[in-house]
C-alpha cells in the first residue's frame, strides 16, 4: 500500500514538474522578445526603445540563462506569485482565487447531478435490460455524444430562461443561477456514465457469485445493490475521474455562455485579449489541479479495492 | 486489408455474408453522398455566403432563401453548405495529423518497448489527464488563434489517443508468430512495422477514426463558437451560432438550424464508423476462419 502511494506520488510530482516547465515555456515560446512584449503591454502598446527593453530585461532578470529564469519563476510561483495581468496590471492571484472557487462550486454541482442521474438509471437499465428505459438510455447516450454542448446550453437557456422564465439565464449569486449551467454540464456526461454503470453491472450479474446469491433466495434489489454494486465501484470511480476532464471542457463553454465567473470563462477572456500572463496562470491551475485530482482518485480506488493495493 | 474468400459451408453464414454485402452497399452509398455533399456543397449554394442583402435581413424562409437569412441578410442555406466543406477539411486535417503522428509513435513505442515505451506512455498519460479542449485552447492562443493554430492545437492534444491505441495493438501483434518469423529472417525493424504491423493496425484505427472525428468536429465548432479559429463572419457552423445568439428569442431558427446540422453530421459519422467497424470485424473473423 505504502509503496503504491509513493510510486503514484512520485509520478504526480514528475507530472507537476512537467506542467510547470510547459507553463513556463508557454510564454517564452511566444514569437518575439518576451521582455519587449511585457514592456509593450505595460506601456499601452507603444513600441519601447531598445535601451528601455535592455534596462527592463536587466531589472527583471530576463537576461539570465533560461534554466535560472525558470528556477526563479518557479520560486515565485510556489510563494503564490502568479505575476500580473498584462491587460489590467492587477496581480493574477487575486482574480484567480475567486474564479477557482466559482468553478469548483459549478463542477461539484454538475458532478453531483450527473451521479444522481446516472447511477440509478444505469442500475435500473441493468436490472431490466431491453426495457423501454434501457432503449431510451441508449438513444440518449448517442445523442449526448453527438450534440454540440454550446448549442445544447443555448437551447436550455432559450427554453427555461427566455420562454418559461423559470430560471435566470446569466449571472451568479443565488442558488437559481447555478441550475442551468449545472444541468448543461451534467447531462453531457450522465449518458456515458449511466451506460458504463449498466455495462459493469450486467457483467457482474453474469458472475457465479450472483447466481449463488440468487439461489439463496435474495431479491433482485438486494443482489444488485448488496452484491454487484460494491464490486463495480472502483471501475465507476475510475471513469468518473476521467469524466472530470470533460466537465472542465464543458465548463469553458457553459461558463462563457451563462456568465458564470469561473476559471473557464477567465481563460476564454484572457485568450481573446491575448493576456498571456493570465493564460499561463489558468493553465498552471487547471493542469496542476487535474494532476492532483487524478492522484486522489487513484488513492481512493486503492483504499477501497485490496486487489489494486496488492498489484504493485 | 486483403481478404481471403472464406469457405461458407453453412446457410447461416451465407445469410450473414449477404447482410454484410447489403450493409456494405448502403455504406458505400452513404459515403459517396456524404463526400458529394461536402465537395459540391458550395456549388449547390444559391447565394454567396458572404453577400449581405441588407433589405432582406432576418427574412423568413422563402423560395429565394430556402432557410431564410441571418441578421446581416446572408443566406443561411448557402452558409451551411459552405460550412460543410470548411468543417470537413479542417477536421480531416486534424485527424490525419493526429493519426499519423500517433500511429508512428505508438508503433515505435509498442515495438521497441523498454525505456522509450515507458517515457512515451507517461507522456501520453500526462496529456490525457488534462482537459483536452482547455489545453488545445491554450496552445491555439499561443500559436496565434487563427485557423491553422486551432488545427495544430487540436492535433497536438489528440495524437496521444492514437498513440495509446496503436501501441496496445502493436504489443499484441508483435508477439505473434509471423512477426517472430520475420525477425528471425532478419527483416529490418522499420520494414516489419511498415509491412506487417501497420496493415494489421488499420482495423482498430478506422474504428477509432469515427469517434475521433466526432470529437474533433464538436471541439472545432466549440472553439469557433468561442471566437477561436475562423475569422469573424466566416461561414462556420459554431461561429454562425455564436453570431446569432442575440437573436435567440426572436429568431431561434438561426441557432436551431446550424446546431441541428452539426448534430446530424456527427451522428452520420458515428453511424458510418459503426458500419465500417462491423464490416472490418466481419472481414477479420472470416480471415481467422480460413486460417484455422
Amino acid at each position: 500500500m505504502i509503496r503504491l502511494l509513493l510510486i503514484r506520488l512520485a509520478s504526480t510530482c514528475v507530472l507537476l514538474l512537467a506542467i510547470s516547465i510547459a507553463g513556463f515555456a508557454l510564454l517564452r515560446l511566444l514569437p518575439g522578445d518576451f521582455a519587449e512584449i511585457l514592456l509593450m503591454s505595460q506601456m499601452d502598446g507603444t513600441l519601447p526603445s531598445e535601451e528601455a527593453v535592455a534596462r527592463f530585461s536587466a531589472e527583471h532578470g530576463f537576461d539570465a540563462p533560461l534554466p535560472l529564469q525558470y528556477l526563479r519563476w518557479l520560486g515565485r510561483l510556489l510563494t503564490g506569485d502568479f505575476g500580473v495581468s498584462m491587460v489590467t496590471g492587477a496581480p493574477v492571484l487575486d482574480d484567480l482565487e475567486l474564479r477557482v472557487g466559482a468553478s469548483l462550486k459549478l463542477a461539484l454541482a454538475a458532478l453531483g447531478l450527473a451521479l444522481v442521474i446516472s447511477l440509478p438509471v444505469g442500475a435500473l437499465c441493468a436490472a431490466f435490460p431491453g426495457s423501454t428505459l434501457d432503449r431510451a438510455l441508449a438513444a440518449f447516450a448517442v445523442v449526448g455524444m453527438s450534440i454540440p454542448n454550446f448549442w445544447y446550453a443555448l437551447l436550455l437557456a432559450l427554453f427555461f430562461a427566455l420562454t418559461l422564465g423559470w430560471l435566470p439565464s446569466t449571472g451568479h449569486g443565488t442558488a437559481a443561477h447555478i441550475v442551468l449551467p449545472a444541468i448543461a454540464i451534467a447531462t453531457s456526461i450522465s449518458g456515458i456514465l449511466a451506460r458504463y454503470v449498466r455495462g459493469c453491472l450486467l457483467e457482474e450479474l453474469s458472475q457465479p457469485y450472483v447466481r449463488t446469491a440468487r439461489s439463496k433466495g435474495l431479491s433482485q434489489p438486494r443482489v444488485l445493490l448488496g452484491h454487484a454494486a460494491p464490486n463495480i465501484l472502483p471501475a465507476v470511480l475510475t471513469l468518473t475521474g476521467m469524466q472530470l476532464a470533460r466537465i472542465f471542457d464543458g465548463m469553458i463553454i457553459v461558463e462563457t455562455l451563462f456568465g458564470w465567473p469561473g476559471i473557464g470563462r477567465m481563460m476564454v477572456e484572457a485568450l481573446l485579449a491575448r493576456d498571456y500572463a493570465v493564460i499561463q496562470a489558468c493553465f498552471l491551475v487547471v493542469a496542476g489541479g487535474y494532476a492532483v485530482v487524478n492522484l486522489a482518485v487513484d488513492y481512493a480506488i486503492a483504499l477501497y479495492d485490496p486487489r489494486v493495493r496488492e498489484m504493485v | 486489408m486483403t481478404r481471403i474468400a472464406p469457405a461458407r459451408p453453412r446457410a447461416g453464414r451465407a445469410r450473414i455474408a449477404r447482410a454484410a454485402a447489403r450493409h456494405g452497399t448502403g455504406l458505400a452509398v452513404a459515403v459517396a453522398l456524404f463526400l458529394a455533399l461536402v465537395l459540391a456543397g458550395p456549388l449547390l449554394a444559391p447565394h454567396d455566403p458572404h453577400a449581405a442583402d441588407i433589405l432582406n435581413r432576418l427574412a423568413a424562409p422563402s423560395l429565394d432563401y430556402p432557410l431564410g437569412t441571418d441578421a446581416m441578410g446572408r443566406c443561411l442555406l448557402s452558409r451551411l453548405l459552405h460550412g460543410a466543406r470548411l468543417t470537413t477539411l479542417s477536421t480531416l486535417a486534424v485527424v490525419l495529423a493526429a493519426a499519423s503522428v500517433g500511429t508512428l509513435t505508438g508503433a515505435v513505442s509498442g515495438y521497441v518497448g523498454g525505456t522509450a515505451d515507458r517515457v512515451l506512455m507517461r507522456l501520453c498519460e500526462g496529456v490525457s489527464v488534462l482537459p483536452a479542449l482547455a489545453v488545445a485552447m491554450i496552445i491555439a492562443g499561443v500559436l496565434g488563434l487563427g485557423l491553422k493554430a486551432v488545427i495544430l492545437a487540436l492535433a497536438a492534444v489528440h495524437w496521444t489517443e492514437y498513440a495509446r491505441l496503436v501501441r496496445n495493438v502493436t504489443m499484441v501483434e508483435r508477439a505473434k508468430t509471423y512477426v517472430v518469423a520475420a525477425e528471425a529472417l532478419g527483416v529490418p525493424r522499420l520494414a516489419i512495422i511498415r509491412r506487417h504491423l501497420l496493415p494489421n493496425i488499420l482495423g482498430p484505427l478506422l474504428a477509432m477514426g469515427s469517434y475521433s472525428l466526432s470529437w474533433v468536429i464538436l471541439s472545432f465548432a466549440g472553439l469557433s463558437f468561442l471566437g477561436l479559429g475562423v475569422e469573424p463572419g466566416a461561414p462556420e457552423w459554431g461561429r454562425m451560432i455564436a453570431e446569432s445568439r442575440n437573436h435567440l428569442r426572436e429568431y431561434p431558427r438561426l441557432v436551431l438550424v446550424p446546431g441541428l446540422t452539426i448534430m446530424a453530421f456527427v451522428i452520420l459519422i458515428n453511424l458510418l464508423g459503426d458500419a465500417l467497424g462491423d464490416r472490418l470485424r466481419d472481414g477479420r473473423t472470416n480471415h481467422l476462419a480460413t486460417r484455422s
